[in-house]
């Protein structure tokens, strides 16, 4: 099993894979990435609750840290899930230069984010978390996405 | 484990990347318009007042500037820490270097013994001041990643060339140019440009590189051992050119060997990027790969040609390499920032970050410089190209600073209007 630091960094690698494939569609048609575009979101989402949902609570019961790195973190999702879904509205207005706009907005958000949960939150988290890594890993790789 | 850095109430203040990345078009013109008006004979000589004069414009007021602006920033994001008292460090060293470049530029073509003292103190202080507290900040970093790692070699080698640089300008204060000026001098310009800003280069390129346009990652060989491998190298380097200056081309094809290979690990790597958007900062790194190879090759070459390309490999990878890959970075920082900022104080109706630099507009300022570039180069052989050529920098300058003032246009607009969510509820302080 692997670690909460490797499983959910493997989540972002994969979600950018995905996020990658999207751009180059879109490239051609709006309408032709609409399935990617929302496989991406659909990723997103998952991942936000596997931390929001499992992740994150275990490690504010664990630190008491509840109004922490983890809310600025959930802060950040919000600022995410906003601009995903204006993604999938400028699908439907086939507006291509609002889509690009957003995804590079998206993308560069997205990766200090990554970077900063890399770097700081996961590694935190492991160190606090280890004894529970499995049980958590677990948890989150069953979870449903609501 | 400290997590500043990880909210927006505890990111640097705006303002203190910005006040450094404005004022680098401006000294862009000023040296387009100090080219305009030189005579490119008295350029080629690398050690006149004029040629100096011009290239720590470029150094401190363009490639300095938006270093410097740019680190106070990657800190917080890449490292995960931030410089204590950021607001006023920035605010001072700013202030220090501008004073200092401009007492330097004066003192040197004045030859004014007051400026140039005034010069060193501002110089030394500005840069020491943020130099030593990025290296302080740095210290509390608990995982030390390969980019991290760069950067605090490259800022080690920044504290030491700034040091290097107070000598030199205390000779021109005291008029006390003696042989070990020119060693100085010469390992103050090597260390600047390969030590510096090649190894900062490299630093922020292992994580940039797969994040923003996810290609694939270095190889764990170049994320381990490049950056020790160059900087042992630019000390074999220093220590021969003092002792042995006749063996100093072992040293060199050492340093330049891996830079090369960066500059064509950097090309594959786009090549094989999965991520297809072809912008101007792609173009940029394009770009810098090219002149870094062409400057490399150049920078061995010259070494059996008694130095007479010097200037050459300084336009190929101080303009072609460093200035590329600044503006390419430059690009994607500061439209970024806005959006972030805006949008964590709750606006949330804003321009995208494509929306705030017009393409157009980026695509020309590229064209312009890449054009100015290639003319700089010709005029070494046919003095009529530094016209033209200046011209063209001048205006690619200009360009730039619109591009870069449109967006903070934007910033300062909307934060006239009222939030559209009041985040105040999210603040940690």
């Amino acid at each position: 099993m692997s670690s909460i630091k490797e499983y959910l960094t493997n989540d972002h690698r994969r979600c950018d894979d995905v996020f990658a494939k999207m751009e180059e569609r879109a490239h051609n048609s709006l309408l032709d990435a609409k399935e990617l575009t929302q496989e991406f979101i659909a990723n997103m989402e998952r991942h936000f609750q596997m931390e929001e949902r499992v992740m994150f609570l275990e490690f504010e019961t664990k630190t008491d840290m509840t109004m922490g790195p983890t809310e600025m973190m959930r802060q950040e999702h919000s600022q995410m899930r906003n601009l995903m879904s204006q993604l999938l509205e400028a699908i439907e207005n086939d507006d291509k230069d609002k889509f690009f706009g957003l995804s590079e907005t998206l993308m560069i958000l997205l990766q200090q984010h990554n970077m900063k949960e890399e770097q700081m939150l996961y590694a935190m988290a492991q160190q606090h978390l280890s004894a529970e890594s499995d049980r958590i890993v677990e948890m989150m790789d069953s979870l449903v996405v609501e | 484990m400290d997590f500043n850095g990880l909210s927006i109430d505890q990111a640097p203040p705006i303002s203190a990347p910005l006040r450094f990345f404005i004022m680098a078009p401006i000294f862009g013109i000023l040296v387009g318009f100090l080219l305009l008006f030189s005579d490119s004979a008295t350029l080629m000589n690398r050690y006149s007042i004029d040629a100096i004069v011009v290239v720590h414009l470029i150094t401190i007021g363009i490639f300095g500037f938006i270093m410097l602006g740019a680190l106070t920033q990657m800190l917080s994001v890449l490292a995960g820490v931030n410089i204590p008292k950021i607001e006023t460090v920035a605010t001072f060293s700013h202030a220090a270097l501008l004073l200092g470049l401009f007492s330097m530029v004066f003192g040197l073509e004045m030859s004014n013994t007051l400026l140039l003292r005034l010069a060193s103190l501002f110089l030394g202080s500005g840069f020491l001041v943020i130099i030593g507290s990025m290296l302080y900040a740095i210290k509390g970093v608990q995982h030390f990643t390969a980019s991290i790692k760069g950067m605090s070699v490259a800022l080690i080698f920044a504290f030491m060339i700034v040091l290097m640089g107070v000598y030199l300008l205390y000779g021109y204060s005291e008029n006390d140019i003696t042989g070990l000026h020119y060693i100085v001098a010469n390992i103050h310009s090597v260390w600047a440009v390969f030590g510096f800003a090649g190894i900062l280069i490299i630093g922020v390129a292992f994580q940039v590189l797969p994040m923003f346009y996810v290609a694939p990652r270095f190889k764990q060989f170049c994320k381990k051992r490049v950056v020790l491998l160059i900087s042992t190298g630019l000390f074999i380097w220093m220590v021969l050119s003092i002792f042995a200056q006749e063996h100093t081309l072992y040293a060199k094809l050492w340093v330049t060997t891996f830079f090369w290979a960066f500059a064509t690990t950097v090309w594959i790597k786009f090549n094989k990027r999965k991520r297809p958007v072809s912008d101007v900062t792609v173009w940029y790194w394009r770009a810098a790969s090219i002149f870094l190879t062409l400057g490399s090759f150049l920078w061995i070459y010259d070494e059996f040609f008694k130095h007479e390309y010097i200037v050459m490999v300084g336009i190929l990878i101080g303009g072609g390499f460093v200035l590329s890959i600044m503006l390419g970075m430059l690009y994607k920082i500061v439209p970024f920032l806005v959006w972030f900022h805006l949008n964590a104080l709750g606006y949330m109706t804003i321009p995208t970050i494509n929306e705030m630099i017009n393409k157009k507009f980026s695509r020309l300022q590229f064209l312009l410089l890449m054009l100015s570039l290639v003319g700089f180069i010709f005029s070494f052989y046919m003095s009529e190209f530094l016209i033209p050529s200046s011209l063209f920098f001048i205006v690619s300058m200009a360009i730039l600073e619109y591009n870069i003032l449109a967006p903070v246009w934007i910033y300062h607009t909307t934060r006239k209007k009222k939030p559209d969510f009041d985040m105040s509820a999210f603040s940690m302080t």
